[in-house]
Formats: C-alpha cells, sequence, structure tokens
C-alpha cells in the first residue's frame, strides 16, 4: 500500500503488464465523466486496446439541440432545433434557446458511452475559451467546432476558431483593423493557443516569439468580422466575413522566432498562412502536448516527463500533421500512462464529480421534453456555483486548476465550492436533486439498482468492497471499511444484512424488507460520497 | 511537505478511524475555541484586485498632459470639465466621487506610476508577478503576504488553528483563493461566499496513505474541509456579532466589503481580506462613443468607488476605522494610445489606490509625461516598484522590520511613505521626497547622452527603460558620494524613440523622459 513515488522512469512505450479492474478504471475515469461499474467490467473483458478504439470510435455529431418548450418562438416549434432560425423576440429567445444549449450539453456527457468525445471538447473549451458571448447560435456554432474536431486536426481547428464568430466577438477580433490594430486575440493565439510564452529572454522576447510578432500577428487578423449576432433580420444568417477594407494590406516581417518570415498581402488567405507558419515551429507540438498531458494525467512535468513523455508524444504529433489523436493514443496506451503513482491524485472537476454520482448510480431524469431539459439545466446551474461550466470560462487562459501552479486541480477546492460539492453530492444521495423550477422528477440515486449489480450483494463486506471498487481510486484501510460497514449493520454480525437482503430479493416490491435496505445502504453511500477519496480520480 | 496530523495537534484522543457530522472533532473543537472572540486593535488589510488591466489614465488624468492627450486617445478621453479635481494637475474620473470624498477628507492616497521593470503584458503571467511579488524574470509559488505570513506563523496549516490564532489569516471573498495569500505549505486564505452559513463537514481519517502522494492529496481534500468546519464556527460567530451601519450600494463588491465589515466589527482577528472585481480588460468599449464618461470603464470606477465609500464609512460608524487600510491593485495599466475599438491595449505602470484613516492624502510620483508622438505600444513609465509598496505596508502598517521585508521581496527594497500611522520605530535614512536632480543632455541626442543625477550620499540605482517598460541597462549602482555625478549613456543600436531614465534612490524614485533622435 505504500506506493513511495518510484524512481523508475516510465515511458511512452506501449502498457504490457497486467489489465484488471484498476487498469480499466483508470482508463475510463480519466476519459470519461463517471463510468459505471458494468462500463468497467466490459472494459476489462475487452482489453485494453479495444477499448481504446471504443473510446476514439468516430461518431457523427449529435443532433443539434430542441426547443424544449417555449411555444411563443414563430419560427421553432417545440421539439425543433433552433440553432439556425431568425430571432424575433431576441431576449425571449436567447434565454430559452440557452438553457436548451446548457441541457444538451450536460445531456451529451451523461449520455456519452465509452466515448473520449466529451471530455475532450472540454478540453478544448478550457484551451480556446470563451464566455459572455450571449447569442446561443454563436455559442452553438463554437462548440459544434470544437466538438467536431475533438481529436482531430490542430492546426485546422486553430484555424477554424481563429475566424469563428464567437471567438471574434470574445477576443476583440472583430475590431481588429488596419487603422486601429486591436492585438488581443494575436497576442493569445501566441501566448496561451499554439506556440505559448516561454521565459522572458530579452526585452519584450518570451523565447518563442516577442512583441514585434505581437504587432505583426494583430495586423495580419485585421479585417475580419461578425455578424448576425441577436440579429433580428428576416434571413437569420449569422457567422464571419472578411472586409478587404479593414485589412491591413502592408507587409508584415515576423520576427526571428518566425525565421524572419516576410508575407506579403493575402487578404482572406493571410490568416491561414500565419497559423502554417506558426506550425512549423515544434514547440506548438509540445505546448499542446503538456496540455494534454496535465488535462489526462497529472499536472506536475519535469525534465524526465518533459523528455521521455512530452517529447516523444509531440514527434508523434508532428509526423502526424498535428492530427491529435495518435499522440493521445499514444499516451493512453502507454506504461507512463498505467504508472500507478499517478492513480488517485487528479482532483475530480465538477462535471466529473457531480457526474460520477448520478451516473455510477443510475439517476434517472424525467423523459418528457421541458422536465429533461429542466432536470439538465439544473445540473449545469450547479456546477456553475462549483466554478465550472461550459460557456463561462473564467479567463482567457481557461480554468485554474489546469494552469496555475501550484495548486493545479486543488484549485476546485475551497472553503466556499467545498460545502457545495458535499451539499450536492449528499443531496443527490438522500433526496434527489431538484429540476429547475421543479419541474421535474427529483434526480435521486438509485442505491437498489447499484446494488443489483453488485457480484456478492449478500455478502456486507462485499458490498463494501465493491463500492470502494466502484467509487473510489484506491482500497481504504480496514479501520475504514470497518467504519463503513458499521453503517450498513449497526452493531450486528454479518449475517444480519444477508438476512436482509435475501428477504428483498426474494420479494423484491415489499416495502418491509426494500426500505430496510434502501436506508441503510443509502447512509452507506453518503457517507462514502464525503470521503476524501470520493473527490480523487 | 510535512503533513502532522493535524487532529493530534488538537490532542483530542481519536480512537476509531471515523468521526461523523456533529460528534467528534467538529464539536469538541467548537467549544474549545468558541470563547476567545474578542475585540482587539490587530489591524487588518483589504486588498481590492482589478482584474484586467486597468487604464491608469483614465482613472487618474494628469491634467498638465491633457492636449497631449487628446492627441493620443482623444475618443475615449473625458472632458477636462468633467474630471474631479485632486490637485492642480491631478483628476480623477468622474464615476470616483466616493474617493474624492475620502481624499478630501484625508483617507485616500495614490501611488502614481506602480509597476515593475520588464514589464510582462500577459495577464496571466502579470497577475502571477503582482500576486508573487517576484522579479519579471523569476517564477515563485509562494504570494507576498503568504510569504509574510509564513514567517508570522512558520508550519501553517500544521497546527492551526489553535487558541492563539483561531482565525483564518486570511480571507478571499468569492470561490477562489487569492494567489496572494499562497504560503510555502499551503494557502493562507480561505475562501469566503456566506459568513453566516455554519459548514458541518463530515470529516475521516485518511492516514493509511500517509506519506505517498496520493495521500498527499487525501489530506488537502480533508484538511481543507477540517478547516472549513473550523473557521466556519469562528466566522459565523463574528458574522452575528459584528454590525453594518450604513447604506451600501447593490453591487456584488460592495456586499463583500459589506461582509468584511461585519466580521471585523464581529471580532474575527483575520488580517488580511481580497476581493476582486474583473471585467478591466477594456480592449473596446471602454467608453462609448461620442459619450466618453460612459461605457465599462465608467460602471467599473463607479462600482468601485462607491464601495469602498460605503465601506469606509461603515468602519468609521462601527469604530473601526484606525485599524482598516486598503489598497488596490491590478495587474498592469494599458497603453496610452487608444485603440479603434474605443478601448486600450495592455500596458504597463498605472497608479494604485489607498485607503483608510491614515492614508492622509498622500499623492507619491510624478504625472506620467504624455508625448504626442508616443509609440503605439507604449504605457506608463514605471516610477515606483510594486513591491516598495507592498514593503512599505508591511513596514508601516504591520511593523514588520525593513531586513525581513527585503528578505520575503527583494534586497533592492526602498521604503516609501504610503502612510501618515508609521511606527515609531521605521528607519528613515533620510527623509523622503528630497529633491533628487535627474537630467540628461543633449535632449534628444544621436549616439550617447549624458545623465546627471544626484545622490544624498546613499544607495541608488539608474536605469534606462524602453516605452514598453523594459529595463535595457544599468548605468549605476551602489552607494555614491553626496553630489551630484554624470555618467555617460552610449546607446548603440538603439531605435530612434522614447527612452526613460530611471533613478531609484533610498529617499525617493524618479523618471524621466529622453528621446533619441532618427
Amino acid at each position: 500500500m505504500n506506493a513511495q513515488a518510484t524512481t523508475v522512469v516510465t515511458t511512452l512505450n506501449p502498457y504490457t503488464g497486467p489489465w484488471t479492474f484498476e487498469q480499466a478504471a483508470h482508463l475510463l475515469r480519466r476519459t470519461m465523466y463517471g463510468p459505471s461499474y458494468q462500463q468497467i467490467k466490459s472494459a476489462v473483458d475487452n482489453g485494453m486496446y479495444f477499448t481504446l478504439g471504443s473510446l476514439f470510435e468516430e461518431l457523427p455529431l449529435p443532433a443539434p439541440p430542441v426547443n424544449g418548450y417555449y411555444t411563443e418562438d414563430p419560427n421553432v416549434p417545440v421539439g425543433e432545433t433552433w440553432v439556425e432560425a431568425v430571432y424575433t423576440n431576441v431576449t425571449e429567445e436567447t434565454s430559452y434557446r440557452f438553457r436548451s444549449l446548457t441541457a444538451w450539453t450536460v445531456a451529451l456527457m451523461w449520455e456519452e458511452g465509452v466515448h473520449i468525445r466529451e471530455k475532450l471538447t472540454l478540453f478544448w473549451h478550457n484551451h480556446f475559451p470563451n464566455a459572455s458571448v450571449e447569442d446561443p447560435k454563436f455559442q452553438y456554432r463554437y462548440i459544434a467546432t470544437l466538438r467536431n474536431r475533438a481529436w482531430g486536426n490542430f492546426r485546422d481547428l486553430t484555424k477554424e476558431i481563429t475566424i469563428d464568430p464567437a471567438m471574434l466577438i470574445y477576443l476583440n477580433g472583430n475590431q481588429n483593423k488596419k487603422e486601429a490594430p486591436n492585438e488581443n486575440y494575436g497576442r493569445e493565439l501566441l501566448e496561451l493557443f499554439t506556440i505559448g510564452k516561454g521565459p522572458l529572454a530579452g526585452p519584450g522576447d518570451y523565447t518563442h516569439y516577442n512583441e514585434q510578432d505581437v504587432q505583426q500577428f494583430a495586423r495580419v487578423l485585421s479585417g475580419w468580422r461578425d455578424f448576425g449576432f441577436t440579429n433580428e433580420s428576416p434571413d437569420g444568417t449569422f457567422g464571419s466575413f472578411f472586409n478587404p477594407d479593414r485589412h491591413d494590406d502592408g507587409v508584415k516581417n515576423l520576427s526571428f522566432h518566425f525565421n524572419n518570415e516576410v508575407i506579403t498581402n493575402m487578404n482572406e488567405q493571410e490568416y491561414t498562412h500565419l497559423i502554417d507558419i506558426v506550425f512549423q515551429q515544434p514547440e506548438v507540438a509540445r505546448f499542446i502536448c503538456r496540455k494534454l498531458y496535465r488535462w489526462f494525467l497529472f499536472h506536475e512535468i519535469d525534465a524526465n516527463i518533459e523528455a521521455s513523455i512530452i517529447e516523444p508524444m509531440a514527434q508523434i504529433l508532428i509526423a502526424n500533421d498535428y492530427e491529435i489523436k495518435p499522440a493521445l493514443l499514444a499516451l493512453l496506451a502507454s506504461e507512463h500512462f498505467y504508472d500507478v503513482q499517478f492513480k488517485g491524485l487528479l482532483i475530480k472537476n465538477p462535471y466529473d464529480h457531480l457526474l460520477s454520482v448520478l451516473k455510477t448510480f443510475d439517476v434517472q431524469v424525467s423523459t418528457p421534453l421541458d422536465q429533461k431539459q429542466d432536470s439538465l439545466y439544473r445540473i449545469w446551474q450547479l456546477t456553475k456555483s462549483l466554478q465550472l461550466s461550459y460557456f463561462t470560462v473564467p479567463e482567457v487562459a481557461g480554468w485554474q486548476a489546469y494552469y496555475r501552479e501550484p495548486l493545479y486541480y486543488r484549485n476546485w477546492l475551497n472553503s466556499s465550492t467545498l460545502p457545495l460539492r458535499l451539499d450536492y453530492s449528499d443531496e443527490a444521495v438522500s433526496s434527489g436533486l431538484s429540476a429547475y423550477q421543479g419541474n421535474g422528477e427529483d434526480m435521486l440515486v438509485d442505491v437498489l439498482k447499484i446494488l443489483g449489480t453488485l457480484d456478492a450483494p449478500d455478502d456486507p463486506n462485499s458490498v463494501v468492497d465493491e463500492l470502494v471498487l466502484i467509487m473510489f481510486p484506491k482500497p481504504i484501510s480496514p479501520e475504514r471499511k470497518t467504519a463503513l460497514k458499521e453503517i450498513l449493520i449497526p452493531g450486528l454480525p454479518d449475517f444480519e444484512w444477508t438476512v436482509e437482503y435475501l428477504d428483498y430479493a426474494n420479494d423484491p416490491t415489499n416495502p418491509d424488507y426494500y426500505i430496510p435496505v434502501d436506508t441503510k445502504l443509502r447512509a452507506l453511500v453518503r457517507a462514502m460520497i464525503s470521503m476524501p477519496d470520493f473527490f480523487l480520480s | 511537505m510535512k503533513r502532522r496530523s493535524f487532529i493530534k495537534h488538537l490532542g483530542l484522543g481519536v480512537g476509531g478511524p471515523i468521526i461523523l457530522n456533529g460528534l467528534g472533532l467538529s464539536a469538541l473543537a467548537k467549544s474549545r475555541l468558541f470563547a476567545s472572540i474578542a475585540d482587539d486593535t490587530d489591524r487588518v488589510l483589504v486588498l481590492i484586485q482589478l482584474n484586467g488591466g486597468n487604464d491608469g489614465l483614465s482613472t487618474l488624468v494628469p491634467l498638465d498632459q491633457y492636449d497631449n492627450l487628446v492627441t493620443v486617445r482623444g475618443n475615449i478621453l473625458i472632458d477636462e470639465d468633467d474630471l474631479l479635481p485632486l490637485t492642480g494637475t491631478l483628476g480623477l474620473h468622474p464615476k470616483l466621487g466616493g474617493l474624492k470624498e475620502l481624499f478630501d477628507q484625508g483617507k485616500m492616497g495614490i501611488v502614481q506610476n506602480v509597476g515593475y521593470p520588464n514589464q510582462n503584458r500577459s495577464h496571466f503571467r502579470s497577475v502571477d508577478i503582482w500576486t508573487s511579488g517576484s522579479p519579471a524574470n523569476e517564477y515563485w509559488t509562494t504570494g507576498w503576504v503568504g510569504r509574510y505570513l509564513d514567517q508570522q506563523y512558520p508550519g501553517y496549516p500544521d497546527g492551526y488553528p489553535n487558541t492563539d490564532n483561531p482565525d483564518p489569516f486570511a480571507i478571499t471573498m468569492g470561490y477562489l483563493v487569492s494567489e496572494t495569500c499562497q504560503g510555502t505549505a499551503s494557502n493562507f486564505a480561505i475562501t469566503l461566499s456566506d459568513p453566516f452559513t455554519l459548514n458541518n463537514l463530515a470529516e475521516w481519517n485518511t492516514d493509511e496513505y500517509a506519506g505517498t502522494q496520493f495521500g498527499e492529496e487525501l489530506a488537502f481534500v480533508r484538511e481543507s474541509i477540517q478547516l472549513t468546519n473550523l473557521y466556519s464556527v469562528r466566522i459565523h460567530a463574528a458574522a452575528n456579532n459584528g454590525n453594518s451601519l450604513v447604506e451600501y450600494p447593490s453591487t456584488d463588491l460592495a456586499s463583500q466589503l459589506k461582509n468584511i465589515a461585519l466580521l471585523i466589527s464581529g471580532g474575527l482577528k483575520t488580517k488580511i481580506y481580497t476581493v476582486s472585481l474583473g471585467g478591466f480588460d477594456t480592449h473596446s468599449d471602454q467608453t462609448v462613443e461620442d459619450h466618453p464618461k460612459q461605457g465599462k470603464h465608467s460602471e467599473l470606477l463607479e462600482t468601485l468607488s462607491g464601495a469602498i465609500k460605503a465601506f469606509q464609512d461603515d468602519l468609521v460608524a462601527l469604530g473601526v476605522e484606525d485599524r482598516v487600510m486598503g489598497m488596490t491593485f491590478s495587474e498592469f495599466g494599458r497603453q496610452i494610445r487608444s485603440n479603434g475599438s474605443f478601448g486600450t491595449d495592455h500596458g504597463t505602470a498605472a497608479p494604485l489606490i489607498l485607503f483608510g484613516a491614515c492614508m492622509g492624502n498622500i499623492i507619491l510620483g510624478d504625472n506620467p509625461v504624455i508625448a504626442e508622438d508616443v509609440s503605439v505600444q507604449e504605457g506608463v513609465a514605471m516610477q515606483y516598484d510594486f513591491r516598495d509598496v507592498y514593503g512599505s505596508v508591511l513596514m508601516d502598517w504591520f511593523e514588520m522590520p525593513k531586513s525581513q521585508v527585503k528578505n520575503i521581496l527583494y534586497e533592492g527594497f526602498q521604503h516609501i511613505p504610503i502612510t501618515t500611522c508609521v511606527p515609531p520605530d521605521a528607519t528613515k535614512e533620510r527623509p523622503f521626497g528630497s529633491p533628487i536632480e535627474l537630467k540628461n543632455f543633449p535632449n534628444p541626442f544621436s549616439s550617447s547622452t549624458t545623465i546627471r543625477f544626484s545622490s544624498a550620499g546613499e544607495n541608488i540605482r539608474l536605469s534606462v527603460f524602453n516605452g514598453i517598460g523594459h529595463e535595457l541597462t544599468v548605468l549605476a549602482q551602489g552607494k555614491y558620494d553626496a553630489g551630484v555625478h554624470e555618467v555617460n549613456f552610449e546607446t548603440g543600436d538603439l531605435s530612434s524613440g522614447n527612452y526613460y531614465i530611471h533613478l531609484k534612490t533610498e529617499s525617493g524614485s524618479k523618471t524621466e523622459k529622453m528621446i533619441k533622435a532618427r
């Protein structure tokens, strides 16, 4: 049990050790939100490569979000999508559409299956942030772009996002014009989105680029505009366009960091040329590989990990022309990824935390469209209070948990968010999370259902052991197990649980039997979600 | 990182591995700690972080530069008549009426042109520099307040809270702890959203993984829960014991400051409170076209001023005014030239506002010099190093010896007189603000210029900065005899444009512009 940090440096070589529940759980918990017991057991049976194949299985984009309840939109009947529809009453319509959009986003995570796409979509949302662009049509298009390229080509995604209308608004690219350059987007493109800022190497020089590049980038990127924002015009179209009159058509001179590249006017093609130039620098590959590493494995990247993991990952990325999948697959299949010392070191983000209650315990959501939407919208609201929610990235650098030293993931927990996390998860287990405005059944953990999936539900020791396996990253001490069993059968011998359980199993609809079993089991799960182990993945 | 068991320290014999709600530790600890809330005279520092980079030139306008401001930022410049005059040559933004009143009452001060050498224009990195107090080229993982508290309370959180120190040392209002309070082993700040919430979270022992990295993460969660519970008892009691006697505006910032007043008056012994106000990254729509008094920046300053004014009035009404001082900071000022989007881009130095009964109406620093031909990326040149402001707060407000201040900030630290309440033993080598001579000739120059500066027989540092805040070269450093000295500056291959000579002495700092001609 005493797994002192090993001095053996593991590499990106394929993992060839045993494939058991431990490894399968680690893979699914890091690539999905709250995998179920059954999903993990299937992954054990299927083996590592088959499971990785499922995680990266090609899928079409999900059907777009629909109008859940609002009957006043003349262009969008209830049940139909609004993602291209004209506005007739912006205030009302953006309100119902935003509720629909966020609920849909939560549903995609909840119903993701054994698949990595949703965790990657949030990864990109963290990488290319957006907030306060309050037109759901813009927000939908933006998130669809990220999801569409979840493990696709990083360079292509960067190009698409650079002229995405929501991004043009968020970082003022739409105001960047020849006479008045606005360097906001260009600076972040360098600093946070592609090559990253290195140590200060000289006046205005950040090792990988300098202030001259920031200025020149702003010039190259000038001329792009968004249109149709909350537009009530009859055609309802929106998007981005290039206005040559606003574009700086002069010669741009990049610094020595980019081989003193000279860019002559290419109008609307100029930004793609610029991004091609940036991506010729191998530092771009290292930069994104570090971010993937921190997202999926652990925040600490020392010289060893830089040399034995990041650099080879970056080489794979470059060899594959910046396709994300091969490099990420190499990480997820590596002996390094399954190194025991990384298990349980990642504090779950709020989506991960809530969904590992709701999904692991198979909480059901009301099915009528409006109720389903209001239930899922409530989850979005809860994670917003926990400081992580779609479309509200707090800073252009993303969520602090993924970049802010020295705390990193620990940034999620403090004396404000901790009580809320515990409250919400406890509510889900004890009385049920209510839907938005109470419109829908309370979302309540079904403990009896999980009992039915256990290998030995009649043995209280086994029940505790299996729940630990399902809920925690690592085993717990015999003392804590005893304490947990004490909740299940306070002061009684083990066989009393067996008796109670068998009564219930033989007559599962009899309240005299199922209520006591449910109550005891619920108390056990409540205790377990309050343990520090449940916060970790 | 060593983590002794928190439970052991409290001397409670805990037999079983489990302590549940309402039992064991929480209940016992409450009864032990509850008794010691009492009034005292401890000093409190309130830090207000203006996230995004506040435009100093719109906050505090140098009236003697107004004509050139019209040239370089005419589209966002507020009419001279609308500004609130502080002195003959300085005007406050019209939405800062509350601060103006405080200034007139002798309760607000300003340090102009605060920044640091080699200004970094990334939000991200510059916030790290401002919160850590590091040099621009070093990466420090502790905050400046965290290091101060580390000195006072070594070992935290091992053994805290305890009967001598029952309260959190620092509180961040909101949902994210401030990096300013990051100590070596742990962050000294707890976050607080509602002081009336009493937390009673389940506490579990996870000792079986002690000594492993996984055990460290478990311990972090466990200790966070324990501290949340223990401090919550104290905060809840102080909130109920405290008071608030004035009307506050209905903004988040104001209600956070109101809660701070409540807790101070309720007897909480917390030394540092941090709050933040976001939205200062005004690349666009900082002002409304043709209505420079309106727009995002106006709204932000109105929020700031209204909240500070109400807070200060409340402190007076509550009779705790003498114990509290406040200070704003922001990761950078903005460029001198506005952009075409009625906004401003990331710049360099900016004024820093101090408030409280001890702030006099001190204005330190010279008005920034605005050249009409200022280049696009140029920011306001730095005159005072932000670490000198921090260190002076530590010396004057928390009575930290200068040698220790140097230890936790930097060797080159110089005290500046930011407050009128100075501890009797604060060392002053020489009256601050004695005239400093600094000029260069010829000016403009082509390949070399001579810089003349005065010294009072003290340690000095003379350096040259470019327009974006980078220190290009140090021309003189060390102890210089009393009198006037001259050094020659060979400009080599520097391009033409504006440069700044910066002289720092033990009695003040001065920045002068010089021009390299084509």
